[in-house]
């Protein structure tokens, strides 16, 4: 099963640069010939043409990201994407922030969902943030999460991702560090 | 002598000097004689709203479609079907400028570029600039060429989305539809005139595939920023953010090869100008056939300003000294068009005649200047970017006094607006243009010869319009697509001659002055026009950064005298010509057409509600309209 991992986010904002530090760190790993790891923060219409042009197609995407929801919650999120997208109105509005410079995984999942380009099953790994201003280096707190997250994203590429307790529904998703 | 309120006078060398009658240089009590039209106080507004049902206050917050964070307010008679009043906001302080001080100068480079998520490879190059001005370093030929065929590229990232994903649904059927029922009805059988370049029967059709999210057009130019985006990594290794633009070239190693590649690129831009000219002629023509009023809706006095853009390798040494030649010489030319006339082209003084005031945004003023002069002995004001300090104070809103994060940029103590359009205006009408064999300047009109690609070879002509408006605007970008090719086309020829000979240097090496004062500027443009980097070293480190970006310009609040930005006064003149049969029903296509005409860049902050949850974002992006 031809398989993408990726991570997303902006660099050099401190735990909000998770998605590409550990797309970084997971590229280094051995990987099965039908496994990718790649960082797709270079804008969601980009990452639409290179979908849309994959071939053979990606079956399975695993997207590592930091989303700051704004609330407490668990420290690492870890879900199966529905699907389901906003009215059209957001999603024109997603549309416009990502062709002038929005990098968010939000954003990826609307856009790239929209355009109808994304691989049957899509699973979202997701860091709660505690630092989000400028900075290299990922706060004490995020960084003793990495090698869970790094775990977790291995379990989804390469295994039965249902085995591995990943709930559906980014939302209501049940936390697997907890 | 193109200044009618500085004090700044011409000897017989054409060399500046403050008027010797001029009683307090640069004061501002003076009143200059502002172009624009006059607002109603708020207390009028006032007892307009308690009187009367259709006085209505219209917010848009944010204004949507449109790079980051713009807010705009306006009073509305809806049955008068004018506007009252209107303020522009600028609502995220950025601060690259407060970012830069104290750095090593070639930081400027790498951080200013992050000022845009669209242009950052426009301000790492007036970075660059800037900093070869300082220096004294000159890049070679074939560096400066590379440079050029880069940043043509980038500006056709920049038109598709303007044109079809962030104005263009304003003409759309979907909006039109609702907004306009009765001229959706005339446009479903109103035959295109440009049916043989866009394929579209009618204009109603063209409508339809404007369509957000599913039409064709709208989809189209999506795909077309992909292909300007492969032809500038061709030659810049990476976008966003390119990290081979360096002072005194570029970083990267260019051959036939590359050209080739580009060239694969740029055919595609031939044919897709020539459609992309055929449809917004043939959208603004309808929109004048079915009501003239739409000739107003946006309308201001043609009064702009222009640095030009894209070098010619043969001229361009970097100092300011020779830069009223070398931009002369820049295939599109620098100027200042004040009510549609064409006042100078020369670059210094367009930098003399450029004052930024705060009076009305949310900073402290500064004191004095420490440059009375610029390096030719040429009169500056305290109030000219080389003397401005930025002193962000954030304050609370208020209509009279301070409103938005964006600064008031004037030339000549005048508003002016910025734009890809500019760069055509001040071109056709200086009649500059190095002799080519693709772009020809009338003084009235640009014309443009695009190859044969898919589609014949044909000659296109932009012709200075007879009104400025919103759609004008459009036109013009859509134009300025053919521009960009052509320019590109040029460059490609002249890129290719240095190659045959040799000449393939694309850098030459520098060090950072380690003693003493030195400044540079960099004149040089964004997709949406003007961009300008005013840098002033001190013993090695950046001791003054001041950017000023086509939206600073355009977004400006109002000035020390109350004349309003560009965007205001557009507003302030717009007729209301939707259809609604009440004031609650009203959605304010009109004004939004005005604002989105200027294709506003505007610090992105982003307030997302989502169901049960509020998502705050605040992303490290376009800060175009509030640098500063």
């Amino acid at each position: 099963m031809r398989t993408l991992i990726a991570g997303v986010g902006y660099s050099n904002l401190s735990d909000l640069s998770v998605g590409p530090l550990v797309a970084e760190q997971l590229g280094r790993e051995e990987w099965p010939a039908d496994v990718e790891v790649d960082d797709l923060s270079y804008g969601p219409i980009a990452v639409v043409h290179r979908f849309a042009e994959a071939e053979p197609p990606y079956r399975r995407l695993v997207l590592v990201g930091a989303v700051d929801r704004g609330r407490q919650g668990p420290d690492i999120r870890c879900y199966r994407w529905d699907g389901v997208l906003p009215p059209p109105e957001e999603i024109q509005a997603r549309v416009a922030e990502a062709v002038t410079g929005v990098i968010d995984l939000d954003n990826l999942l609307i856009v790239t969902g929209h355009f109808g380009v994304l691989p049957p099953e899509v699973f979202v790994v997701e860091v709660r943030p505690r630092a989000t201003e400028f900075g290299m280096q990922t706060s004490p707190a995020v960084t003793a999460l990495l090698a869970e997250v790094r775990r977790l994203v291995r379990g989804i590429a390469e295994g039965a991702p249902g085995e591995l307790g990943c709930c559906v529904g980014g939302a209501g998703g049940r936390a697997l560090a907890e | 002598m193109c200044f009618k309120n500085l004090p700044i006078e011409f000897d017989a060398q054409g060399k500046m000097h403050l008027r010797e009658d001029a009683a307090v240089a640069y004061g501002l009590r003076e009143r200059p004689g502002g172009s624009g039209p006059r607002t109603l106080s708020e207390e009028q507004v006032r007892e307009l709203v308690a009187r009367n049902g259709y006085i209505k206050d219209v917010d848009f917050d944010p204004v949507t479609r449109v790079a980051g964070a713009l807010a705009f307010h306006a009073v509305a008679d809806l049955k008068e079907r004018k506007v009252l009043a209107a303020n522009s906001m600028a609502t995220l302080f950025r601060g690259y400028e407060v970012i830069m001080l104290g750095r090593d100068p070639r930081d400027a480079i790498f951080i200013t570029s992050r000022a845009c998520g669209v242009c950052g490879g426009v301000h790492a190059v007036t970075a660059c600039l800037a900093l070869e001005m300082a220096m004294g370093l000159v890049p070679p030929p074939l560096g400066v060429v590379a440079r050029n065929l880069m940043l043509a590229m980038e500006f056709q990232y920049d038109h598709p989305l303007h044109l079809f994903l962030l104005a263009g649904p304003d003409y759309s059927r979907q909006l039109v539809e609702q907004t306009n029922p009765e001229v959706w009805e005339k446009a479903a059988a109103y035959r295109a005139p440009g049916r043989a370049w866009h394929g579209y029967e009618t204009v109603g059709r063209i409508m339809e595939d404007l369509n957000p999210l599913t039409g064709k057009l709208y989809v189209e130019a999506l795909h077309m920023t992909r292909v300007a985006r492969e032809a500038y990594v061709v030659l810049g290794g990476k976008y966003p953010h390119p990290e081979t633009i360096v002072p005194g070239g570029v970083s990267t190693t260019i051959s036939l090869q590359t050209f080739n590649e580009y060239y694969v690129r740029l055919q595609k831009f031939f044919d897709y100008a020539k459609k992309v000219v055929a449809i917004w002629d043939d959208i603004t023509e309808f929109f004048y056939a079915v009501n003239p009023l739409y000739k107003q809706v946006g309308a201001r006095p043609a009064s702009m300003i222009e640095v030009g853009i894209w070098d010619d390798p043969d001229a361009y040494d970097a100092t300011y000294a020779n830069c009223d030649h070398w931009g002369e010489r820049r295939w599109s030319t620098p100027g200042a068009v004040i009510d549609g006339k064409l006042v100078t082209t020369k670059l210094t003084a367009i930098n003399a005649g450029l004052e930024e005031f705060v009076e009305r945004s949310y900073y402290e003023p500064w004191a004095g200047g420490k440059f009375a002069t610029d390096p030719l002995g040429n009169p500056l004001s305290p109030y000219h970017p080389w003397n401005k300090e930025t002193k962000p104070k954030p304050v609370g809103q208020n209509w009279k006094e301070k409103y938005s994060w964006s600064c008031a940029p004037r030339w000549d103590r005048q508003t002016v607006e910025a734009g890809a359009y500019t760069r055509l205006w001040v071109t056709a009408a200086a009649q500059k243009i190095r002799p080519n064999p693709f772009l020809e300047a009338t003084g009235r009109s640009l014309r443009f010869k695009l190859p044969r690609a898919g589609l014949p070879e044909v000659e296109l002509e932009w012709k200075i319009p007879e009104v400025w408006n919103a759609f004008e605007r459009n036109r013009a970008r859509a134009y300025a697509i053919a521009f960009n090719a052509l320019v590109s086309m040029n460059d490609w020829l002249k890129g290719l001659d240095l190659l045959k000979n040799g000449k393939t240097e694309v850098a030459t090496p520098f060090e950072i002055p380690k003693h003493g004062t030195q400044v540079g500027v960099g004149f040089w443009g964004a997709g949406r026009g003007w961009l300008t980097h005013h840098l002033v070293l001190q013993d090695g480190f950046v001791s003054n950064y001041q950017i000023v970006t086509p939206s600073t310009i355009n977004a400006s609040p109002r000035d020390p005298w109350d004349n309003m930005g560009a965007y205001e006064e557009a507003v302030l003149n717009t007729p209301l010509l939707e259809t609604f049969t009440e004031p609650a029903k009203f959605k304010g296509i009109d004004i939004l057409r005005t604002i989105r005409s200027f294709d506003p860049c505007m610090p992105c902050t982003t307030h997302i509600h989502a169901g049960d949850r509020t998502i705050t974002r605040e992303v490290n992006t376009c800060a175009c309209g509030a640098e500063d």
